[in-house]
């Protein structure tokens, strides 16, 4: 390296700490919060970091309410539930309009793509009537069901584009040595696919956890209430109580921090392969 | 020859089976209540109707027209759209490409910063707005603060109580949470344009401005219109995030046409008058969708 690359490699490693501080600030800031005591949250100026830590916010989320447990553990029912129906059904989606020409392929693939571009509310009002009907309001069915429409057009298209890198050859192979379309599917096909199974997986999880829109309407009982429902109506009922909030925010985006940690390249893929090929 | 023949009608036949159960869950929990909420805005149905399907009375365009007179919210609504959706989009495309083309270089820490920037796209979006509503309070918020000791205010600002800021304040919060789709698309199509390029552009006396503006933007000029559409769709249908921060208030001033959607339906109970608003915003969407799926096409048959 010569001293001019190196001094320019200098001044874009400090160009691009200093950005990554301000963009992280945020995030650095809900954790110091949950740290802080009330007193400090409102003293102005108010500390950068906490001059007493306390855990007494956290304590008090895990312990007394019962809320954001209870709440953490709806979700999971949820997201795991839809997550199960998106995947299930996208595999062999993907794997058909990928591999087989046949006459509706491309109007299936336009309406897939348009569903996924659609505002919830839009169909809000008559899943609503819908599960009403059925009988499914305050059930964890309702926004599993609800759920699962946010995973399936996106797992399908990042899988069609995994179904479609896997060479013709294998599946001929596969024929020669006795498969049918279903067998081959599933002996050669899936596990080749598998890095895309995981990123169809991991995005249907995170749609789910994050919903809020069908969490707050289709179930009212506050026992069953997904976290991101119950985080929004502890808000409304302790307005600037910030360090319980915080540390419930903190409960609240612990398993997308751990997916992000462990599946941080799958991520990447998703998000670039789901948008630009489609 | 002869088995081929007879491979394809099998084959054809699997392939709509493969995709048939997908395809139907998405037209019962989809497209039967898309269709369901078209019907429902040319009805009128209320608390009192709702749960009387023979009491419900077609009111031709009666909502429509409801939602377009007199002091109209849902005009107003659709302004706060466009405002929140274009000034979202403008702030996170430029910021968004800025950090691709910096992360986009090979230095130390550059591919760990990239990565953990990513975060705020797969946050909740909640608990992302919680922690904005709190970093823009009046009382104890950062932001405020920060301001104030800079000398860059005399005193606190309401920022999600006062109807000029409030959309100031979604359009900041927004911008965190979009920045990191954008920047990794843009650096997506930036990886895909050959070093090559740049040696020679170099070698013909090009400075870096020039670079910018006649090749890299050119080379990715498809990512940057995938972002900028889908952006568009996305950032247009936005609703977790005002509801969570101002819920359209203060007096409607950052009502989106989904928050007020919402409103209707399930806060005022007119339910046949949210789905109407719902119906425009779905219109407003489909429009660019479409746009959207022509690039698209247009993309896969250059390749």
């Amino acid at each position: 390296m010569t001293k001019k690359e190196k001094r320019s490699n200098l001044i874009l490693f400090i160009v691009g700490l200093i950005v990554f501080i301000i963009f992280i600030f945020p995030l650095y800031w809900m954790i110091v919060t949950a740290l802080k005591s009330q007193v400090e949250i409102f003293q102005i100026p108010t500390p950068l970091f906490p001059e007493n830590l306390t855990w007494e916010p956290f304590k008090q989320q895990l312990s007394a309410s019962g809320d954001t447990l209870r709440g953490f553990k709806n979700s999971l029912i949820i997201s795991v539930g839809a997550t199960g129906i998106s995947t299930v059904l996208a595999i062999p989606a993907a794997y058909g309009l990928a591999r087989f020409k046949f006459r509706f392929r491309k109007g299936l693939i336009l309406f897939f793509l348009m569903t996924q571009m659609l505002p919830s509310t839009l169909i809000l009002t008559s899943l609503y009537i819908m599960f009403s009907e059925l009988g499914l309001l305050n059930t964890y069915l309702a926004p599993i069901l609800a759920d699962a429409t946010l995973g399936i057009p996106f797992s399908i298209i990042i899988l069609r584009t995994y179904f479609i890198s896997i060479p013709k050859e294998l599946d001929e192979a596969a024929k020669i040595d006795g498969c049918n379309s279903v067998t081959s599917f599933f002996k050669v096909m899936l596990p080749i696919a598998k890095p895309g199974v995981i990123v169809a997986a991991v995005f249907s999880f995170v749609y789910a956890w994050g919903d809020l829109i069908y969490g707050i309407t289709f179930i009212t009982n506050p026992d069953m209430r997904p976290i991101t429902s119950s985080i929004y109506n502890y808000v409304q009922q302790y307005q600037t109580l910030w360090n319980s909030t915080m540390a419930f925010g903190i409960v609240a985006i612990l398993p997308v921090i751990l997916i992000f940690i462990f599946m941080q390249k799958y991520i990447v893929s998703g998000l670039t392969n789901g948008a630009v090929k489609a | 020859m002869m088995k081929k023949k007879k491979i394809m009608p099998a084959g054809t036949k699997a392939g709509i089976l493969f995709a048939l159960p997908a395809a139907i869950y998405m037209l019962i929990f989809v497209g039967y209540p898309t269709i369901q909420n078209f019907i429902l805005s040319f009805k009128h149905v209320d608390v009192f109707t709702f749960s009387n399907p023979d009491k419900q009375s077609f009111v031709g365009f009666q909502n429509y027209v409801e939602l377009f007179t007199g002091s109209s919210i849902l005009a107003a609504a659709i302004k706060n759209t466009l405002i929140f959706t274009v000034s979202s989009i403008f702030f996170q495309f430029f910021i968004g490409f800025g950090l691709a083309l910096l992360f986009s270089k090979k230095f130390k820490g550059s591919s760990f910063f990239r990565g953990v920037t990513m975060i705020s796209w797969l946050l909740p979006v909640t608990v992302a707005g919680l922690l904005f509503k709190f970093m823009f309070a009046s009382k104890g918020g950062i932001i405020n603060q920060l301001f104030v000791q800079l000398n860059l205010m005399e005193q606190p600002l309401e920022w999600l109580l006062d109807p000029k800021l409030a959309m100031t304040a979604i359009v900041v919060a927004n911008i965190w949470i979009g920045i990191p789709f954008n920047m990794m698309l843009l650096i997506t199509g930036l990886t895909t344009i050959p070093e090559e390029i740049y040696e020679s552009s170099k070698l013909d006396g090009a400075n870096k401005i020039q670079t910018l503006f006649r090749i890299t933007i050119p080379m990715i000029k498809p990512a940057i219109m995938s972002v900028l559409t889908l952006g568009f769709v996305y950032t247009f249908k936005v609703f977790d995030l005002v509801w969570v921060m101002t819920k359209g208030g203060p007096i409607n001033a950052t009502e989106l046409v989904s928050t007020y959607a919402y409103r209707l339906s399930f806060e005022e109970f007119q339910f046949s008058k949210g789905a109407a608003a719902a119906n425009i915003l779905f219109l407003i969407l489909f429009a660019v969708g479409l746009f959207y799926i022509r690039l698209i096409n247009d993309e896969e048959e250059a390749m």
